[in-house]
């Protein structure tokens, strides 16, 4: 029954208006209504009280109806700080620098010669440099220093981690030696290298900077790739990367996991038979998995659980297994490899019993973004599979592949901390654009929290580049980023363009509205034929 | 006068008889029809009190577990009665109590006259009525109030409510008539629509003056009357539960429509379908849709005030969020009084036959669409639109009669012709 129904009622006429009684009306009352005498003019009373019944329904309308409409179908736009949200996107609002602090250990020298030795290297690396981003700095450790006023490692933050310590020791030929599990490096010098204090340049300074520079090449390269890869501005970026070097890191990017503060390891033992049904897998993750997951404790955490698997059959059969087949071995219908606990992301490491052949030698491999699994016949030895594991694992978390362990995972923190910066920084600028290209969008207020927490985490990460600090912010930051994006009630307003609103506001409005505006119409008809015919 | 007190004696002892019986004579069926959902709401069911008065009696706020959404007030009356899984009987004891005074408010009602003349207008075929009797019977053996009845839902506190506020401003008593309207208000929100009539109701029924006041301050005080009676009762509800957030659950749910369950209304599937982002402008929408009723309706029939309650609770056991076949069973206990147009309307057979069809058919679908699996929830909500039309050709057709009853007093020479609209 729509609202209208009840409003003209016309006695005027000498007929009932009732729309529910229009269609039904027989066809011979409208043959006889031209029979009938005129009606009798309509009484003003009930010329009134049609108007106020008009009236009535659209003083709910106006009164009630469309404050209604406006508050409940207002898109809520909370503001975003735009220009911020591009700066950073653009990298204008940080210049991603990591200054590496280089200590040098020169106790058998004198002073002024470290000091020299020490102005020579510093020159020697920066003519090596072209890459301001990433920046090498010298400076002589306290025991030097403190009897040296004003040495060129001004402004030194005392808390900052130091890089590495060079250690100058005196020897008979000149070599560099790194030390497996401190960041030190040993290098030996034969007397003739130290520098005269007139020379502007030594054999021993141009020595060590060839060295460092050697050993963060790979660093300066990953830090290169993601600034090309980002949308930082193309000044900022370094000269373009070599094609094979531009390879081996996109393989390292796809390769790597999504950083995370905590991962989940799993190892799987999968066996195609009843046998064997235990393997000592504590002792051996004690002995050769826990060392190095607890040097990984600043940057990651790390759960474990492990699991036997009796009759599983790989995705593939045969006993050589092609290199094709590989990315099949894995029976991911069967084997249950898919318990996220916790929501950590799961690093799975597999042992398949068995003495199958991979085509081309070894037999194991890694499955990028996976984890990592290996064909071994007899498991009474879990220490070689150990190994195999720590070295994917460290490729899976990203770590570069030369270096020291404690250099590795130095570099790895900054890699990281570097790639979310950017990751982050992409992410506000895409929703920026998005701000602005989508009117119609709503933006609601837990966006705006998000973007004004991963710009504050940002600017914090950005001042603490390099360290745990800078780590930490970052991936905040990436996360409230992430969340702010992907922000559900959002993305549900995209697909709802205004002429759709059409076709919500019709079938439904449309029955109603029309009675109501069309006896609005009639009702200013009636009138100024009243007024002309009273004139 | 004894005659009439032995035959309504009569009546009431064989309405109660039928209704003991079938409490008795089969026990499962009040627990079977108080999970049928064409019975029980979401903000009616008797269930869901339970589960309210559990909580209430264990000292844990009755709105706590999201099940409960009726007025804090019904808490301490049923904890009175013993248990209803130990003692049903004191229970099914007030429920016939309860259609009992809505049937004697029904006969007060009817024997005033108010339907076929009232004071502003009196129907030439004011003759042709039904007697109380006639009319009570038809309520307390209307298979819908019957089936309400045994199902227990707490709409028949409101349903009484409502009689009786209409039965009081009927004799004139507009305070007790206002209480009872404040109390079906508090314990569904919606009967607070009714207030206009109501107070015109009142007015033109209220015993005659020797200096009248004015309509404007008659009305004013009624609903200062309400407004007084409405804030007591949901301030003893505060002090009850300890807290207003019975207000949100309560008024809120029926307001705001969280709870989708289905039931004979209009409401549950179109919110299913509805888009997220207008699901508060439509709500809107429906609201105003159904208060918009109130005010032309009662402008226009201004004469007949009670027929525009009538025609209200027609309207609303259609289009209100929650409706169930007790709103229909208490539109259905009015209608006769308008005995005297009933052959002024044109669609009662198809109407009585559609409502019938639907009554039928929709338990079958509801069947075929929850146990059995084999349809859907269009099923059933086919046969609640064909429900609806029913009844809102009932109502519109009975609006249609009582219009033209006016005309004829207005325009007698139009008598018996047939009249279209132009």
């Amino acid at each position: 029954m729509p609202p209208s129904s009840q409003a003209p009622i016309a006695p005027e006429t000498g007929t009932f208006n009732d729309q529910d009684a229009r269609e039904d009306v027989p066809a011979n009352a409208v043959s006889a209504a031209p029979k009938k005498k005129e009606p009798p003019p309509e009484s003003p009373d009930s010329i009134r009280q049609r108007i106020y019944v008009v009236l009535s329904f659209w003083a709910i309308i106006i009164i009630i109806g469309l404050p209604i409409w406006w508050k409940t179908t207002a898109i809520y736009r909370a503001s975003l700080p735009l220009d911020q949200m591009m700066d950073w996107a653009d990298g204008r609002a940080c210049r991603p620098v990591f200054p590496l602090r280089i200590s040098i250990e020169a106790d058998t020298l004198q002073d002024h010669e470290a000091q020299h030795l020490l102005r020579t290297t510093q020159h020697a690396l920066d003519d090596l440099n072209d890459f301001s981003a990433h920046h090498l700095r010298l400076e002589l450790s306290p025991s030097n220093a403190s009897t040296t006023a004003t040495g060129l490692s001004t402004g030194g933050v005392e808390n900052e981690e130091l890089a590495l310590v060079i250690r100058l020791l005196p020897g008979t030929t000149s070599k560099a030696d790194l030390q497996s599990y401190a960041p030190v490096l040993d290098i030996y010098y034969t007397p003739n290298q130290v520098p005269s204090s007139s020379s502007s340049s030594s054999s021993l300074g141009n020595y060590i900077a060839n060295t460092l520079r050697g050993m963060f090449a790979e660093e300066q390269a990953m830090i290169a790739y993601l600034l090309s890869t980002s949308s930082a501005p193309p000044e900022r970026s370094p000269k373009a990367l070599a094609p094979e070097v531009a390879e081996s890191l996109a393989k390292w990017t796809t390769r790597s996991m999504k950083y995370s503060r905590t991962y989940h390891l799993t190892f799987s033992l999968f066996t195609p038979t009843a046998t064997p049904s235990s393997w000592d897998i504590e002792a051996a993750l004690e002995e050769h998995m826990k060392p190095l997951l607890e040097s990984f404790a600043s940057i990651s955490n790390f759960t474990i659980d492990t699991q036997v698997q009796l009759y599983a059959t790989p995705g593939v059969s045969g006993n050589i297994l092609k290199k094709e087949d590989l990315s099949g071995f894995i029976n991911a219908a069967e084997w249950p490899l898919s318990p996220s606990i916790g929501g950590a992301p799961t690093i799975n490491f597999i042992i398949y019993v068995g003495d199958m052949e991979v085509e081309g030698g070894g037999k194991s491999w890694l499955i990028p973004q996976w984890g990592g699994v290996i064909i071994q016949s007899d498991i009474s030895d879990l220490r070689p599979a150990m190994l195999i594991f720590s070295n994917q694992l460290m490729s899976l978390l990203g770590a570069p592949e030369s270096g020291s362990l404690p250099l590795r995972l130095m570099t790895l923190v900054r890699v990281r901390s570097a790639g979310l910066l950017l990751k982050a920084s992409g992410t506000m600028g895409s929703l920026a654009r998005l701000t602005l290209a989508l009117p119609s969008i709503s933006i609601p207020r837990s966006v705006a929290d998000g973007v004004y927490t991963t710009i504050e985490h940002l600017r914090k990460a950005c001042d603490g580049l390099g360290g745990q600090e800078g780590l930490e912010n970052a991936r905040i930051a990436e996360e409230a980023a992430e969340k702010a994006f992907f922000e559900k009630s959002m993305v549900g307003q995209v697909y709802f363009p205004d002429e759709h609103k059409l076709a919500v506001y019709m079938p439904l409005l449309g029955p109603v509205g029309v009675p109501l505006v069309m006896t609005v119409f009639k009702e200013a008809r009636a009138w100024r034929k009243r007024r002309r015919g009273s004139r | 006068m004894m005659s009439i007190d032995r035959r309504k004696a009569t009546l009431f002892g064989a309405a109660a008889a039928v209704r003991l019986l079938l409490f008795t004579s089969f026990p499962g069926l009040p627990d079977l029809l108080t999970a049928r959902v064409e019975i029980s709401t979401p903000v009616t069911s008797f269930k869901r009190l339970q589960e309210g008065l559990f909580l209430y009696n264990h000292n844990v706020s009755p709105y706590d577990g999201g099940v409960y959404h009726q007025a804090p007030l019904l808490l301490p009356l049923f904890s009175l009665l013993p248990s209803s899984a130990t003692y049903p009987a004191f229970t099914y004891l007030l429920y016939v109590l309860l259609d009992l005074l809505s049937a004697s408010a029904l006969m007060s009602i009817a024997e005033s006259g108010e339907a076929v003349s009232s004071k502003l207008f009196t129907s030439p075929r004011k003759d042709k009525r039904w007697s109380s009797f006639a009319i009570a019977a038809a309520f307390l053996f209307n298979p819908f109030t019957i089936a309400t009845c045994i199902g227990r839902p707490t709409s028949v506190f409101t349903t009484c409510a409502i009689l009786h506020a209409i039965a009081k401003a009927v004799n004139g008593n507009s305070f007790t008539a206002m209480f009872a309207l404040s109390f079906a208000a508090y314990l569904s929100m919606y009967p607070i629509l009714l207030f206009p009539p109501l107070a015109l109701l009142c007015y033109d029924r209220r015993k005659p003056l020797k200096n009248p006041e004015s309509m404007y301050s008659f009305v004013t005080g009624n609903a200062i009357a309400v407004g007084g009676s409405l804030y007591s009762l949901l301030h003893m509800s505060s002090l009850i539960t300890g807290s207003w957030e019975f207000l949100s659950s309560t008024y809120g749910v029926q307001l705001l429509l969280p709870d989708l369950t289905p039931n004979v209304g209009l409401w549950w599937y179109f919110f299913i379908e509805m888009f997220d982002s207008f699901r508060n402008f439509f709500l809107g929408v429906f609201w105003i849709h159904l208060s918009a009723y109130v005010a032309g309706l009662t402008i226009r029939l201004r004469r007949q005030p009670l027929f525009v309650l009538t025609l209200l609770l027609g309207i609303f056991a259609i289009f209100k969020p929650y409706p169930s076949i007790s709103d229909t069973s208490l539109f259905l206990a009015m209608l006769p009084l308008y005995r005297h147009v009933f052959p002024l309307m044109r669609y009662t057979f198809l109407a009585s036959s559609t409502v019938l069809y639907a009554t039928l058919l929709g338990p079958a679908f509801y069947y075929l669409w929850i146990y059995a699996g084999s349809g859907n929830a269009n099923f059933f909500y086919a046969i609640t639109l064909v429900w609806s039309l029913g009844l809102s050709l009932l109502t519109s057709d009975a609006l249609f009669a009582v219009l033209r009853d006016e005309l004829e007093v207005e325009r007698p020479d139009l008598k018996g012709k047939e009249i279209r609209q132009i």
